[in-house]
Parts: C-alpha cells; sequence; structure tokens
C-alpha cells in the first residue's frame, strides 16, 4: 500500500496532518454562511444580522401569516408538482432509446441531452422569453415557468433513471418475453418495479431543483411569484429576520428532501423484494 | 443507481450495445424499430421546441433589429457593432471573463489539496459520506446560498463585526461587498463542490500503486506528483474547468447581490437588454457568451476525449 509509506515518513504525516486541517477548513466555508443564516433566523435583533440579542421564533410566526408568502409558496408548490410530473415522464420515457436502441450518435445524442444542465440557466431564460413573449405572444404565466423549468430538471431525471436502467439485466425481460408477457405487461410487472428506485429519486430531485430554481424562473414567471423569486425582490432591499426565517424553512425543505432522494430509493428497493417472497 | 450526488458531469450511461434486443432475432418490422425509439418522442417535443428552437431564436435575434419595440427581420451585424462601441460593455465582457478565469482557477485550486486528502487519506468507508457533505450545499437554493454571503460580507455582518470586535476599524466598513473579489469569493463559494467531485472522481481513479513506484526509483513526491499524477488527472481537471467555468461565465445572481456597480458581469447588461425590451441587443449580448462557451469546449475536446492516456 502507498499509503504507510506516507505513515513512516515524518513529511508524509506532517502533508497528511496539514491536508487535513485544509479539509476542515474548506467544510467551514461551506457550511458557516448557511449555519449563520440559520442562527440568525433565530436572532431577536429585527436587522436580521449581529448582533445576536435573543433567541426568538417571531420571525417564523411572520413567515407563517404573510399573505404574500402564502401565495408564494401555492404558486412554488403547484409549479413544482407539474415539474415533476413532466419531468419524470419525458426523462424516463427518454431513458429507454438512449440505453437500449442501436443509435448511431450516442454520445452525440447523450451531450444534447444534458446540455441543459451544463449551459447558464440564463441562456434557457431568455431564449424561452422571446419564444413565449415573440413568437406564441403567449402570457407569462406558472406555465411557461412550468416548461422553463422542465428543461432544467428533466436531464437529471433522465440520467438517474438511464444509470438504473444500464445496470439492469436484460435475460429478466426477456425470461418474461419466453413465458408469453408482451410487451404492456413486460412493462409493468418487470421492468417498472426495477426502475421504481431511480424514478422515485428522479422524481424527488426534480421537484427540490424546481422548489430552488431562480433564474429560468425569474424570467418566465410574469407577475406570479415563487418563494426564491420573493426572496429575492425582498432581498434587493436588505436583509430582515423574516426573509432568514424564510429562507432557513427552504433550505431544510430542500435538505429534507434531498436526504430522501438518497434514502427512499433503497427503502422501496427494499419492499419490492419482500413482495415476490410474500407472494410465493 | 448512481448516487444522486453524482454531477451531471458525470455521464451516467455507458456503452450500451452489449444489451441484445428483445423478441425475434432476424430483421425487425419499421414499427418495431419505431417502437425503440418512442421513447425521445416526448423529450424531442421538450427540448427541441423549449430549448433547441429558442436557441435558435436568440441566433436569428442577435443578427435582427429592434426598431420602436417591434422586431424587425433585417439581417445586420448592428447589435454586435453596438455592444463592441460601448467602452462599458466591451471592458464588462473582458472583467467576466477575467472573473471567470479566476473564480474557476481558485475554485481548482482549492479543491486539489482536498480532493487528493479525500482520496489518499480517508478511509475508503468514509470517503463517501465526506463527499457527499461537500456536495450538501449544492443542493440547497442557489438563491439561498449568494444570500447568505450577505449576511457575512455586509456592513452589519460577520465580516465586520469580527474586524470591529478585533479593533481592527472601529465602524463597519463595506470593503467586503460590492466588488469583484466579493463576487470572486462567492462563486468560488457556489462551484467548489462541482470542483471538489470531478477531481475526486479522477484521483479515486489513480493507482497510488504507481505513485509509490516512481519513488521507489527515486522520484520525489513533487516529481512523483508533477510527472505521474497529474498528467492522469488531465481529462478529470478538464472536466472540472469546463463545469465551474461555463455556469460562471453566465452569472447574474452572484454579481447583482453582492458585485455592485464594479462588479457587474455580462450576465447582468443581458438581463438589463431583456427588461428593457432591447431583445436583439440583449440576444447578441447572451451570443458572446455561447460563443465563449464554444471557444473553450473547441479548445479542451481534445483533452476530454484523451479518457484513460495509460490504458489502465
Amino acid at each position: 500500500m502507498a499509503r504507510d509509506l506516507d505513515i513512516v515518513s515524518r513529511r508524509g504525516r506532517l502533508t497528511r496532518g496539514a491536508l487535513s486541517v485544509w479539509a476542515l477548513l474548506i467544510y467551514v466555508f461551506l457550511f458557516a454562511p448557511i449555519v449563520l443564516l440559520v442562527v440568525f433566523s433565530f436572532n431577536a435583533n429585527r436587522y436580521g444580522t449581529f448582533p445576536i440579542t435573543g433567541w426568538t421564533t417571531k420571525w417564523y410566526g411572520q413567515v407563517f401569516h404573510d399573505y404574500q408568502i402564502r401565495d408564494a409558496l401555492t404558486t412554488t408548490i403547484r409549479i413544482a408538482l407539474e415539474v415533476t410530473l413532466v419531468s419524470t415522464v419525458v426523462g424516463t420515457a427518454a431513458a429507454f432509446p438512449l440505453v437500449r436502441s442501436r443509435l448511431r450518435f450516442r454520445s452525440g445524442i447523450r451531450i444534447a441531452l444534458v446540455l441543459p444542465i451544463m449551459i447558464p440557466g440564463l441562456l434557457i431564460g431568455v431564449s424561452l422569453l422571446v419564444l413565449f413573449t415573440n413568437v406564441f405572444h403567449q402570457e407569462l404565466s406558472p406555465t411557461t415557468a412550468v416548461i422553463g423549468q422542465s428543461v432544467y430538471t428533466t436531464p437529471f431525471v433522465l440520467l438517474l433513471v438511464a444509470a438504473r436502467l444500464q445496470g439492469f439485466d436484460a435475460s429478466l425481460e426477456r425470461a418474461a418475453s419466453d413465458l408469453g408477457a408482451n410487451t404492456f405487461k413486460r412493462l409493468r410487472y418487470v421492468v417498472l418495479p426495477l426502475l421504481a428506485p431511480a424514478i422515485l429519486a428522479g422524481a424527488l430531485f426534480a421537484f427540490t431543483l424546481s422548489l430552488d430554481e431562480f433564474i429560468i424562473t425569474l424570467f418566465l414567471i410574469g407577475s406570479h411569484n415563487t418563494l426564491p423569486i420573493y426572496i429575492y425582490t425582498q432581498v434587493k432591499f436588505g436583509i430582515t429576520p423574516e426573509v432568514n426565517a424564510l429562507a432557513a424553512l427552504l433550505l431544510a425543505a430542500s435538505l429534507c428532501l434531498m436526504a430522501l432522494a438518497f434514502v427512499l430509493p433503497g427503502i422501496v428497493r427494499r419492499a419490492l423484494r419482500l413482495v415476490p417472497r410474500r407472494a410465493g | 443507481m448512481a448516487a444522486p450526488g453524482s454531477s451531471p458531469g458525470v455521464q451516467a450511461t455507458q456503452s450500451a450495445d452489449t444489451a441484445l434486443p428483445l423478441g425475434r432475432p432476424g430483421r425487425r418490422s419499421w414499427t418495431s424499430r419505431l417502437g425503440e425509439y418512442a421513447g425521445f418522442g416526448p423529450a424531442l417535443v421538450l427540448f427541441g421546441l423549449f430549448f433547441l428552437v429558442p436557441l435558435g431564436l436568440i441566433v436569428c435575434y442577435s443578427f435582427w433589429q429592434t426598431v420602436d419595440y417591434n422586431v424587425v427581420h433585417d439581417w445586420t451585424f448592428d447589435n454586435y457593432r453596438y455592444f463592441f462601441s460601448v467602452p462599458t460593455y466591451v471592458r464588462t465582457l473582458w472583467a467576466t471573463v477575467w472573473v471567470s478565469v479566476a473564480a474557476t482557477a481558485l475554485t481548482l485550486v482549492l479543491a486539489f489539496p482536498f480532493a487528493y486528502w479525500l482520496a489518499r487519506y480517508v478511509p475508503k468507508r468514509y470517503q463517501k459520506v465526506l463527499l457527499i457533505l461537500v456536495i450538501l450545499p449544492f443542493w440547497t437554493s442557489y438563491l439561498l446560498r449568494v444570500y447568505s454571503w450577505l449576511t457575512i460580507l455586509g456592513p452589519q455582518g460577520a465580516m465586520n463585526r469580527f474586524l470591529q470586535w478585533t479593533g481592527a476599524t472601529s465602524k463597519p466598513v463595506s470593503f467586503f461587498l460590492y466588488d469583484r473579489p466579493a463576487v470572486i469569493l462567492v462563486l468560488v463559494y457556489l462551484y467548489f463542490p462541482f470542483g471538489a467531485l470531478t477531481l475526486y472522481a479522477s484521483l479515486e481513479r489513480f493507482d497510488w500503486n504507481q505513485f509509490r513506484a516512481a519513488m521507489d526509483l527515486g522520484a520525489t513526491p513533487r516529481t512523483a506528483m508533477w510527472r505521474i499524477l497529474l498528467p492522469q488527472m488531465k481529462p478529470g481537471i478538464t472536466t472540472a474547468v469546463i463545469f465551474v467555468f461555463i455556469p460562471i461565465l453566465g452569472e447574474y445572481l452572484t454579481p447583482q447581490l453582492v458585485g455592485g456597480a464594479r462588479g457587474v458581469m455580462i450576465g447582468n447588461l443581458i438581463v438589463n437588454f431583456f427588461q428593457g425590451a432591447q431583445y436583439t441587443r440583449g440576444a447578441a449580448a447572451a451570443l458572446l457568451i455561447a460563443a465563449l462557451i464554444v471557444v473553450l469546449l473547441a479548445v479542451f475536446r481534445r483533452s476530454l476525449e484523451v479518457e484513460d492516456p495509460y490504458g489502465t
């Protein structure tokens, strides 16, 4: 092992120690702003920053009673649900031919499909703005925002499902076929149950991304507000403790959803494995 | 399943020619072949109509004209000529490139020792958890991550409080905010997970025995690093550069919130154009970003293709 070599020499130990300190600093750098934000949301000081003059949950109470925030929350969740539906269906459907068909330009198509993740959201936002307002003469609404966000979230679902489909044992499906299952039955009883964890993770991903999406929504939402857009309009006038509280809630929501995206697929897989055992 | 934490840069699918088609062998009817590709249908509509068409439209718009708030389909270079005739815009374009290069370089310089530590010194079973911890902030709201820095860099923020506490200044200074250094700092913060993840993925594949062999043959650790490790990491570094640099080029929010007048980037110009209904000029500015991206991809194309120089 290369590892022993470093441990033996004093210099190796020194390098290792220095790098560990560095890594610790990196974690502090990554988490300090988020932690501070949450701390400030419980701070009684009405300027929303230092000094900490006492602890309170007053700002959270205000968040729940603000009708603008409630409106924004409703719009956000409605959009997120629609985006989840669109990107899960479109992404899952596209994963099949991407992995299984004999594509001539497979790598090219794969790059084209993940391009919406790579290029700045700003470009997606302005280009769709032009399409909707100047070509379709469509009023901007939550629906246009749903379309814009779906362009960005669908590749994530596609990648997750495609990865799962890749590790999928095709002989299972051939066996089902030999036993007389038609395409629909193969899909319903063999493929989809095996893909379910990945599809679920993809759906949670899409939902979280939609919840937090800012730049595309900014251009396409029109006169409505989502929570990020609402926070943005507030932040332009400075920091308020109410926004800190709202921010902390949104952070907690995304973290919980992401944790679910990590944990749920495993649970579903285990649950599905139990079903045939019971049947047999 | 790939961990949800795997970056968009990590391509999820490999060559799938091993998967045999279902059904009877031999020639298949055109309907079954159509069925094979049917799954692309919805994606074709979504990405075709709402991604490629609009991008094409932006290209067209950048060569058209706005007359009295109406877009006239006369082909001209006027929008580009206009952009380059305004010194502020040209300066902003260069500032954007400069800031993007600086932020990308800084991200990688900060991320490399971290990724190196994670891949080499941390026991395998803890690596994944520690990696997820790095990526975690990335899966929280982008807006809030920028906003959170206001509470640190702002006049009443943590930084000023700290300085006043140590006695370095007596009253709040806005030195940290509303300038380019603040923009670069926040950009590094935003895209660090991208950099760390791609570099780690590349380091994780590295066979440390090669390192040891080099040192057995008399190489110093530094030589081993430069001659053995880094050449093999080239594709990983390239991917990291691309995935950090490209989104930074199109940044709007960070300069808007922490950059002030001196931190303006081209994304802010584009938004101003579009909000002022100057669609064609905005399209030209947007296309300049796209052009920079294309140049970047063209420059790095060769090293991106070299997946595994040592054939291991």
